[in-house]
């Protein structure tokens, strides 16, 4: 990992600090992974081996319904987490796929070596705290717009907020996201301009 | 009848428990492991030889296929299965549990284990060779997501009668596995190894 991706990968702990010593180790417990377009990161029934930081790229996390279609639950893109973090957790075979929807740069870490940060480091749990609080809201947030927005209203909301890297991903991703037909999706684009 | 969709995902998807739950028979006792419920029927490691045997068949197929079949750019999709693979592929689908249409095993695809000599060194091997057939089924439904499926068919183990695309393949060969873990549930259920 190169200095610049490793201070990217330092801001998204703002709440730890760590001694250079510490920092060499905290550092060497990361690997850095790539992947092509289309690549499956996570495959459904397997156990996800790793948590991981995005440097470019974004990717999909998505399950299949009864009719093997892909629903996506979400997005990561360059600055977030990415992973399937309830198989990484529990160790179970994940139900969801993490797809690269973009060639993608990801630094990871294995199960036992993200234990160990928190072991060692009490400041950890201080990012954890914060980590799963926003997590949480996110998906709240997430829950409330799906139920009660308009599919033109959580187009509207969605590419406001969005990072532009996300708008140039396939659109049926966008679509089932937004839970809305892609055909519906291709209208709301064509009409607006947020 | 309404049509048939396949994608690599739900097929990886469904190979992965598969292969998930033939780990676990791994840690089975011998005693289950090579027991029949009757004189007729197969023990665990029959049904696995089996489906060694008639994976083999297609292993070489798949491969010969990918050296034609041409690369695409727009990311995998959804393959619309014919009607009469369609058809081929219902035969071997479990529905609600239940293995439709039993049929008589030709001889080519019997498994061929004395089940005297069934040491625990050969049941191993047993597992070993359906893993590494399962990796490389894993490796080719992977590879599938990125080529043109539609330019090349491939002949099924049953000969000419019945031709394949990649995914129609893959769902048979899938349904086939379903169909004979269902057969291991069965084998488990009825075997009393109580003495």
């Amino acid at each position: 990992m190169n200095d610049e991706a490793f201070l990217h990968l330092k801001a998204f702990f703002p709440q730890v600090a760590l001694t250079e010593q510490e920092e060499h180790h905290f550092k060497s417990l990361w690997s850095v992974k790539t992947f092509n377009q289309y690549d499956l990161i996570t495959e459904a029934g397997n156990v996800e081996r790793y948590f991981y930081f995005v440097l470019e790229g974004v990717q999909a996390i998505y399950i299949l319904n009864e009719k093997g279609e892909k629903v996506v639950l979400g997005f990561s893109y360059s600055g977030s987490p990415s992973g399937a973090f309830d198989s990484f957790i529990k160790k179970q075979p994940s139900d969801t796929f993490l797809e690269a929807l973009k060639p993608s740069k990801m630094v990871a870490i294995s199960f036992k070596d993200y234990q160990s940060l928190f072991e060692k480091h009490p400041d950890f749990y201080a990012w954890g705290h914060e980590f799963f609080q926003q997590i949480l809201f996110g998906r709240l947030h997430r829950e409330v717009e799906l139920l009660t927005l308009s599919a033109e209203q959580r187009y509207k909301t969605f590419m406001q907020r969005c990072p532009d890297e996300l708008k140039v991903i396939p659109q049926k991703y966008l679509a089932s996201y937004l839970n809305m037909k892609p055909e519906t999706f291709s209208r709301l684009r064509a009409s607006a301009s947020y | 009848m309404a049509s048939l969709l396949l994608s690599p995902e739900n097929q990886i998807q469904r190979l992965n428990y598969i292969i998930n739950k033939v780990k676990t028979l791994q840690e089975l006792e011998l005693s289950q492991l090579t027991t029949a419920p009757n004189l007729k029927s197969w023990n665990i490691v029959e049904v696995l030889e089996h489906l060694n045997i008639a994976y083999g068949i297609y292993m070489p197929r798949l491969d010969e296929a990918y050296t034609k079949l041409p690369a695409i750019d727009s990311g995998p999709s959804e393959f619309k299965a014919r009607w009469w693979q369609k058809i081929v592929i219902a035969g071997q689908r479990p529905k609600n549990g239940v293995r439709k249409w039993k049929m008589k095993t030709l001889k080519r695809f019997e498994p061929l284990l004395d089940k005297q000599t069934l040491t625990p060194e050969k049941i191993d091997t047993v597992f070993e060779t359906f893993f590494t057939c399962h990796a490389h089924l894993k490796e080719a439904i992977l590879k599938s997501r990125n080529k043109d499926v539609t330019q090349v068919k491939i002949i099924s183990a049953i000969g000419p009668i019945v031709n394949f695309y990649l995914p129609e393949c893959f769902e048979f060969l899938l349904c086939h596995m379903e169909r004979h873990m269902l057969q291991i549930d069965e084998i488990l259920g009825e075997t009393d190894l109580s003495f």
